[in-house]
């Protein structure tokens, strides 16, 4: 099994699932597919992300924001688009860390009760054209660059730490700083 | 999730537990029950943000911090990376004149305090508790080449200081505001910090200084004319009239 499932850190009925896939073929299917309700994930490019954690701390974060009733957005899935995103725009956050249309290479993160998810999940791989991969490569097909801009990193911050140190700090804090 | 407990102050309470694998520090800011709920509620919750800013000003600015894992305003905690393996600057010091292994390692660590704290003090980040406790020393960041081989804290001590990294911790009294009194206040109380629970280490005070001096050059004279005045009257400034 190539996904990764864990349980929610301070909520242990949570699951989320992390799943990779590439070469796909209907990223804009898959896409329409989420949008009409058909199953709920968060669809996420999949080379603006540098790590698997980072979206583990952004998933984490949104389950938290939901049970608080804390969210930005509508949606957990929405919201662990937004977390992980640089800015405070939504529709933005979506044009930078949502696929597109020409995407093919998709991170998929689900979050939910465990059946729930796992229903999903089966809903999406039978939509989804693309084969599913190990969520280790996803630090090959990163785009650093891409990343750096995004997050506003610098030479200076880089030196002392990694890429996702820096912007793991930056998803959990982002309610108090934006960088 | 597992915690157990670590350490307890004032404050806070440390306790240690992993985050998705990762080794992980809770402070957990508790409720004073001598306050007023609703003031207690906003002071904690300011000061939880304080924190949390001043660990990404230095981030940005390249003093080496913790990561940030979750930051929850619910139960006042911040989840944070538990930097391992690492030892405290005290315990290095210590180490160091127990085996009387001469001054070469703490000159060499002299000169990187004196480094980070310029480096803040440029930035406007006045840390507010400098002690010998709160830096770390752990192994130094090499980017992606970052070694996976396993060593112990007590490995610590017989790496070579050049290959150690100071980590800078505890932003609980953290100030993001930068007066020349301020920082001169925040060098006096580093200096008191090290010479009262380290004999014998003036110089290494002066070697500080001088690091500071080199790495901010812009405002350090000023600072260090501050420090001297703090010197002769303490930390609190005399309020008459």
């Amino acid at each position: 099994m190539a996904e990764k499932k864990f349980h929610h850190a301070l909520y242990p009925d949570t699951t989320i699932i992390l799943a990779l896939f590439r070469d796909v073929e209907n990223a804009k299917e898959v896409r329409q597919a989420v949008m009409s309700g058909k199953f709920d994930a968060s669809l996420l490019k999949a080379s603006m992300i540098v790590d698997e954690f980072l979206v583990t701390v952004a998933a984490n974060k949104a389950v938290h924001s939901q049970r608080c009733g804390k969210m930005i957005t509508k949606t957990v899935h929405s919201e662990i688009l937004y977390n992980l995103s640089a800015g405070r725009k939504i529709t933005e956050a979506f044009k930078k860390i949502g696929i597109s249309d020409t995407d093919t290479s998709v991170l998929v993160a689900i979050a939910g009760e465990e059946e729930k998810v796992l229903q999903s999940l089966q809903a999406l791989k039978s939509v989804i054209k693309g084969r599913q991969v190990s969520l280790d490569e996803l630090s090959s097909l990163a785009d650093l660059s891409a990343v750096r801009k995004e997050y506003k990193l610098t030479d200076v911050e880089l030196s002392s730490c990694s890429p996702v140190g820096a912007i793991a700090s930056r998803i959990a804090a982002k309610d108090i700083i934006t960088v | 999730m597992q915690r157990t407990f670590f350490k307890q102050g004032a404050e806070a309470k440390l306790e240690r537990c992993t985050f998705y694998g990762k080794p992980c520090l809770v402070k957990e800011r508790f409720r004073k029950q001598y306050r007023h709920a609703v003031l207690d509620k906003s002071l904690t919750t300011q000061r939880i943000k304080s924190e949390v800013r001043a660990m990404l000003r230095c981030r940005t600015n390249g003093i080496k911090t913790p990561t940030i894992f979750m930051v929850d305003m619910e139960t006042n905690s911040i989840y944070m990376e538990y930097v391992e393996p690492s030892i405290t600057v005290r315990e290095f010091i210590a180490d160091v004149q127990q085996n009387q292994a001469g001054d070469c390692p703490l000159l060499a660590l002299a000169e990187q305090i004196g480094q980070i704290i310029g480096k803040a003090h440029q930035s406007n980040i006045i840390h507010g508790d400098l002690t010998t406790s709160n830096m770390l020393l752990a192994q130094k960041f090499q980017g992606d080449a970052q070694s996976t081989e396993k060593f112990t804290p007590a490995d610590i001590l017989q790496k070579n200081i050049q290959d150690l990294e100071v980590v800078l911790i505890d932003f609980g009294l953290t100030a993001l505001e930068g007066t020349p009194e301020d920082k001169g206040v925040d060098l006096y109380v580093l200096e008191r910090a090290l010479l009262s629970t380290h004999p014998n280490t003036d110089h290494v005070f002066e070697a500080i200084l001088m690091s500071y001096k080199k790495n901010n050059p812009r405002g350090a004279a000023e600072v260090v004319k501050k420090l001297d005045e703090v010197r002769l009257r303490g930390r609190k400034r005399t309020m008459v009239g």
